[in-house]
């Protein structure tokens, strides 16, 4: 394809069309020194600004970009101190937030720091967009239905820690229920898995006959499943009779999990409380599903699903089996959309049908977007903050914007369009997302493309 | 030359961790305010208190104060404050401080299931929470009663303004299995609510249909919780009367024509058709698409999903024309002297001076609660059996008695027509409870 | 690629190819579906007819909407999202300016309803293309040699972007427009009013499509897309101005969901901000089923789903109703985009495997 930077010199209109390319054409132009010199530009930047809104904040970007600098100089043959420095970081940090999120003071303009039990929403979101990632960001197949796997996990969950199905009487390891209760009770922990389980294998039922289609096809099969599950579990009130799904009124109360006999629902004491608990269970979840993420995408398969992505002719002609591949990549996607989808549930001690929009599913997509496709550090950073912005950020920046200008207009309305809005800029400006993976980064900017968009024909 | 940025670097890093720490590590003073601890920022307002010393507990509004409702909950939270204010935020010996709590998100512009489990987690644990008022949306009640119900030192109260949903409080035709033992783990009750449940609304309209002398009845409901409800507990109230249902299905809120549903309910032979759901999904297509082919012959009734009635108006114009729409409660113009009062004096602090009905029933709500602390030994348990124990005589709702379901013995039922595009009042209906009751 | 893979691929799909089943299966389908109907025919004749027509009507709207989706399909293999809401902010402009600007209503006199409406046709086809072409301009053709899935992610991105802007200017609430066309009866089938609203739909859509195929088949412009569509490097080398082809394509596919917003608008007398999404989707699913980048299966197509919608709302023996309707239009996708890529008209490609 021809290059394209005479274009822009050309008419006036197509400087203008092209402007939003711009900045990353001239950052692309510079030396490295000048380059170097405008990161620590933008880094002190960044910091000024969230010292603006909120100054620990701005200390633990600080810490981030300080252990960031000081890897580089840990000798190579403590490697192990270099991987481990960050998310040890993050790790106390996040452990030990219920202690201290009360005391900090409100940020500037975001409001107060987010509870304990929104940062257990954000947590699953990060499951859900860390699981997402495997599909697009690494096997590069766009997933718009990906909400059917967290739909899956969810009703799973219910239908075996609720009341649902009232006639049978079945307790397994359940904690904080009643041995008269009717219904499945299963311990929620073995759910989990085997929710994720389920899903995967929804996953693998769906992913067999579409996976053999191309990119944009297979994003718009899934997301017909995206808009079908929904539907059926608003209609599975009376399928031929039985009620499947409990329809509209949606499936309330599920069991909580339990350790040590307590439910995470009571909580214990004034330390172990309700919040705490869940909040600790997810970070662990979240550790654990990054581990596999990392531990996938540098493994055999992880490395079939990258030379997919970046060219499927290439692959294929090295051996890679396409099929068996990407249905790998659908099949542990859709896991952990559906272990997340479970705790989610469990959490909310509710299913609904009407949680489970193609809004859900484009939002996670954002996320993913947002942090950078095949970065999971950028991932969990995307689906943090996005899903704090749904949960609190929109309504008290609008809050705030009110209070300054004196206007009445509803932020959190128009969410969708701000983050329509950061898909696009993403993707024009900085395509391989905020915290890029290097190969990722490679691909956008050196233009490793297999299959040129506008160049459909080509095989 | 590779030590010494190290070494700088990690001293910088230690520094910074230490300055976290520090900056971390000062007391929750500033959340707290006196004996009461207040809810968490993130969700709630600010403790609402003015009267002397600080407060010893914390009453909770849990409403959706985001999206299209919000003008609405919002002036709930204005009521509530108002009556707070009237009783000199006292109740007994009791000085209480109030929070309005948002259940809604962004992404829903609505009640969402995620925030009302953390509010509900949020009350149960903070002891200082004495009672909630709430929640605006059944499916969020749902969430909130069970763990209020199990709540660490016994089960908190609720009382609810708006909730409809039957299986809330007790069993009936169209309720789920479980239902509503389900939401009381404990085997106490501690939910109550002052609006007459769906089981009423429907069958005030049957009883209204049958008053109109109409033959047969074709129900469509919007297959969510409220018009799914509401739609059944009418069906059934008609089969009790023996008027015959000529069909029940359902209309999809995203379909662009809905010619084909009303042929199929002009081949059905109703003279009637009931309305189930809410106006605002996609109502007035509907009812433009129905009157267009079944013609002015055929009456239309809906229940108060369908208010504002002004909404119905301008969204299906003039073939509403004619239309009943039922309301449970009864206006605020048919309010007792105590409830004319309120909406005189409230009205007045508030602008355009307006007064949403649920404003009286949140004003109410508030009241209940108050006499239930008061007449409490100061325990939420107690405060929760007290309110199951409520009787209101000359309240804003006039007189009224809640059961040991939680149900309120006032059960008025307003049904309005649109004549020259406006509301007027038809009747108010009280339904006989032989009628309502299944067994 | 899709050659190696689908050698490569053994699935129980390929194997179901293989052994000719599809055509088995297709047929009994075919051939259950048109058991039901003609059943339902003889049931309820005249209501079957009225039915059949208001699916034809809604069809066609459909119709104008999958002619934009297959036209730049055809041309980029873009998915472009963003039509749909093309189309509602088409529809939001004809409302504003006829209602408000013009003040066409119910009672306004023939000539003056012609003339508004010809004129509201203008500024909305107007209206649309340019949108459109700034669209392409701005968030798409940076975008060009991107990896394929990029505008396609920045097109949904557009797609929300639109949709507040009308959540912005029309409410959460739907925009209820007054009658503007004529509502009387042109014929009546057995108590069933067939209204002129639905004929002025078909009268303005099936001109359009004639104009279409035309001008692709028979302009200079339609050939500079045509070879465009098929390899844009030699259709540079040969002269043709690749950029300004695209745009032109865009501005016409805007021209035509600024036609169909206008006539959703009068037709169902009803507008709402997320309609855009939920017609486009619909009006994908058409394209898709009566082949993508086939103009004339693109409205085969959406007659088809504007009839199964009706059929399955509007009959009465056993009917899955309405509540299922969003289900069958997403599984007809399913099974075409699995079993024929290619749609009912298009022909086979090897993208399609």
């Amino acid at each position: 394809m021809a290059e394209q930077l005479p274009e822009y010199r050309q008419p006036w209109y197509h400087r203008w069309g092209g402007m939003l390319g711009e900045p990353r054409r001239r950052w692309r132009g510079m030396d490295d020194k000048h380059r170097d010199q405008a990161n620590w530009a933008l880094k002190a930047l960044l910091v000024i600004v969230v010292a603006i809104i909120s100054w620990p904040l701005a200390l633990l970007v600080v810490a981030l970009f300080a252990a960031n600098y000081v890897d580089q100089y840990v000798p190579e043959k403590h490697a192990w101190a270099r991987r481990a420095l960050i998310p040890t970081l993050i790790a106390i940090v996040a452990i030990t937030y219920p202690f201290y999120n009360g005391s900090l003071h409100d940020m500037r303009l975001f409001g107060a720091y987010p509870d304990v039990n929104t940062a257990v929403i954000m947590g699953v979101y990060v499951i859900m967009a860390v699981g997402l990632n495997i599909v697009v960001g690494y096997a590069g197949l766009l997933d718009l239905g990906y909400v059917a796997f967290y739909a899956m996990g969810a009703y799973t969950c219910a239908w075996f820690a609720s009341v649902q199905f009232a006639h049978r009487n079945v307790h397994f390891g359940a904690t904080g229920v009643g041995s008269s209760t009717p219904g499945f009770h299963i311990n929620i922990w073995l759910l989990l898995l085997i929710a994720g389980l389920i899903t995967a294998l929804i996953g693998i039922l769906i992913g067999l006959p579409t996976l053999r289609l191309r990119g944009d096809y297979l994003a718009i099969v899934t997301l017909g499943f995206g808009e079908i599950l929904p539907q059926v579990a608003n209609n599975g009130d009376n399928l031929g009779g039985f009620n499947l799904t409990n329809g509209p009124n949606g499936i309330t109360p599920i069991d909580a999990p339990g350790l040590f006999g307590t439910s995470f629902q009571t909580g214990s004491g004034t330390f172990f409380t309700g919040p705490r608990l869940y909040f600790w269970l997810v970070l662990a979840l979240v550790a654990i599903t990054v581990f596999c993420s990392l531990r996938l995408r540098d493994s055999r398969l992880g490395r079939a699903w990258i030379a997919i992505r970046e060219d499927e002719t290439a692959a294929a002609a090295m051996g890679v089996p396409l099929m068996r591949t990407k249905t790998w990549a659908y099949a542990t996607g859709a896991f952990f959309g559906g272990v997340a989808g479970a705790y989610f549930a469990s959490f909310k001690s509710s299913t609904f049908p009407n949680d489970f929009s193609f809004n859900i599913s484009a939002f996670i997509l954002s996320m993913v977007i947002l942090g950078g496709m095949g970065n999971v550090w950028g991932v969990m950073f995307g689906a943090a903050f996005l899903a704090y912005l749904n949960q609190e950020g929109l309504a008290n920046i609008g809050h705030s914007l009110n209070q300054t200008f004196g206007t009445n207009f509803e932020v959190p309305l128009y969410q969708y369009g701000i983050y329509g809005a950061i898909i696009v800029l993403v993707m024009l400006i900085r395509p391989e997302g905020l915290i890029p993976s290097a190969r990722r980064q490679a691909e956008f900017q050196e233009g490793v493309h297999d299959t040129p968009l506008y160049d459909a024909r080509h095989e | 030359m590779t030590r010494k940025p190290l070494l700088t670097a990690l001293l910088g890093l230690t520094a910074v961790l230490a300055l976290v720490a520090a900056g971390c590590g000062g007391g929750g003073s500033s959340s707290s305010s006196g004996n009461a601890t207040a809810l968490p920022a993130s969700s709630c307002s600010d403790i609402y208190y003015q009267g002397s010393g600080k407060p010893d507990y914390i009453i909770a509004s849990d409403l959706p104060l985001q999206g299209s409702g919000r003008a609405q909950t919002v002036q709930m939270t204005e009521a509530i404050k108002f009556i707070l204010k009237q009783h000199n935020f006292k109740a007994g010996k009791y000085n209480i401080g109030y929070q309005s709590c948002d259940d809604a998100t962004a992404q829903e512009g609505a009640w969402a299931s995620e925030k009302c489990s953390a509010n509900a987690q949020a009350y149960a644990q903070n002891k200082s929470v004495i009672g909630v008022i709430g929640t605006f949306n059944s499916g969020c009640a749902e969430i909130i009663i069970p763990v209020l119900n199990r709540a660490p030192d016994g089960p908190v109260g609720m009382i609810s303004p708006a909730n409809t949903y039957v299986g809330l409080t007790h069993s009936g035709p169209g309720t789920a299995a479980g239902e509503p033992q389900k939401y009381y783990p404990t085997g106490k009750r501690n939910y109550i609510r002052i609006v007459a449940a769906d089981d009423f609304q429907g069958a005030a309209d049957a009883l209204n249909t049958q008053q109109l002398g109409l033959k047969k009845i074709y129900i469509l409901n919007d297959k969510q919780a409220y018009g799914l409800g509401v739609a059944t507990d009418y069906k059934n109230a008609l089969t009790k009367l023996n008027i015959p249902v000529a069909g029940f299905s359902a209309w999809n809120s995203k379909a662009s024509s809905y010619t084909g549903l009303a042929t199929q309910i002009k081949q059905s032979g109703a003279d009637a058709v009931f309305i189930g759901g809410l106006i605002c999904e996609n109502g007035g297509k509907l009812i433009k698409d129905l009157a267009s082919v079944l013609g002015k012959k055929v009456t239309l009734m809906a229940p108060d999903g369908f208010t504002p009635i002004s909404a119905v108006v301008s969204g299906a114009g003039s073939v509403s024309e004619g239309m009943y729409i039922s309301v449970a409660g009864e206006p605020n113009e048919k309010l007792g002297p105590t409830g004319q009062k309120f909406v005189k004096d409230f009205g007045a602090t508030q602008s355009g001076g307006n007064v949403d009905p649920y404003s009286s029933y949140a004003a109410q709500s508030a009241v209940v609660l108050l006499s239930a602390i008061e007449k409490s030994d100061g325990t939420r348990a107690d405060v929760a059996a007290k309110l199951l124990d409520t009787k209101v005589t000359d309240g804003i709702l006039g007189n009224f008695q809640i059961n040991s379901n939680g149900d309120t013995n006032s059960n008025p039922v307003t049904v309005y027509q649109i004549k020259n595009g406006k509301q007027t009042t038809y009747k108010t209906i009280t339904p006989p409870t032989d009628l309502v009751k299944s067994s | 690629m899709a050659t190696v893979a689908s050698t490569q691929q053994s699935s129980w799909i390929g194997r179901i190819r293989a052994a000719g089943l599809g055509p088995a299966i297709a047929t009994t389908l075919v051939v259950l579906l048109l058991l039901w109907l003609s059943v339902n025919l003889a049931k309820t004749p005249s209501d079957f007819a009225s039915v059949a027509l208001e699916g034809l009507t809604l069809g066609l709207v459909y119709g104008l909407i999958a002619l934009g989706y297959s036209l730049v399909y055809g041309i980029l293999e873009l998915i472009n999202f963003a039509h749909g809401d093309v189309f509602m902010l088409g529809s939001w402009v004809s409302f504003s300016f006829a209602a408000n600007r013009l003040g066409l209503g119910a009672n306004t006199s023939g000539i003056a309803v012609i003339g508004g409406l010809l004129l509201t046709l203008l500024v909305a086809m107007a209206f649309c293309g340019i949108l459109n072409v700034t669209i392409e301009r701005l968030a798409y053709r940076p975008l060009r040699n991107a990896p394929r899935l990029a505008p396609l992610i920045t097109a949904i991105g557009m797609s929300f972007i639109l949709q507040n802007v009308g959540l912005y200017l029309l409410g959460p609430a739907p925009v209820s427009v007054p009658n503007i066309l004529p509502t009387g009866a042109v014929f009546t089938i057995g108590g069933n009013e067939y209204r002129w609203s639905s004929l002025i739909v078909a009268m303005t859509t099936i001109p359009i499509l004639f104009l279409l195929i035309w001008l692709v088949q028979r302009t200079r412009q339609g050939k500079a897309m045509r070879a465009t569509a098929q390899d844009q490097e030699a259709a540079a080398m040969m002269g043709i101005n690749v950029n300004r082809t695209i745009s032109f394509t865009f501005l016409i596919a805007g021209a035509l969901a600024g036609v169909a917003g206008l006539l959703y608008a009068l037709y169902s007398t009803n507008i709402r901000y997320d309609q855009g999404f939920q017609l486009g989707l619909i009006a994908f699913t058409a394209a898709v089923l009566g082949g993508i980048g086939n103009l004339p299966g693109a409205v085969l197509g959406a007659i088809l789903i504007g009839l199964i919608q009706q059929f399955n709302e509007g009959l009465s023996w056993h009917a899955p109703s309405s509540q299922w309707t969003q289900s069958i239009v997403f599984a007809i996708l399913i099974l075409i985009l699995v079993f024929r890529p290619e749609g009912l008209l298009g022909e086979r490609t090897p993208e399609g495997g």
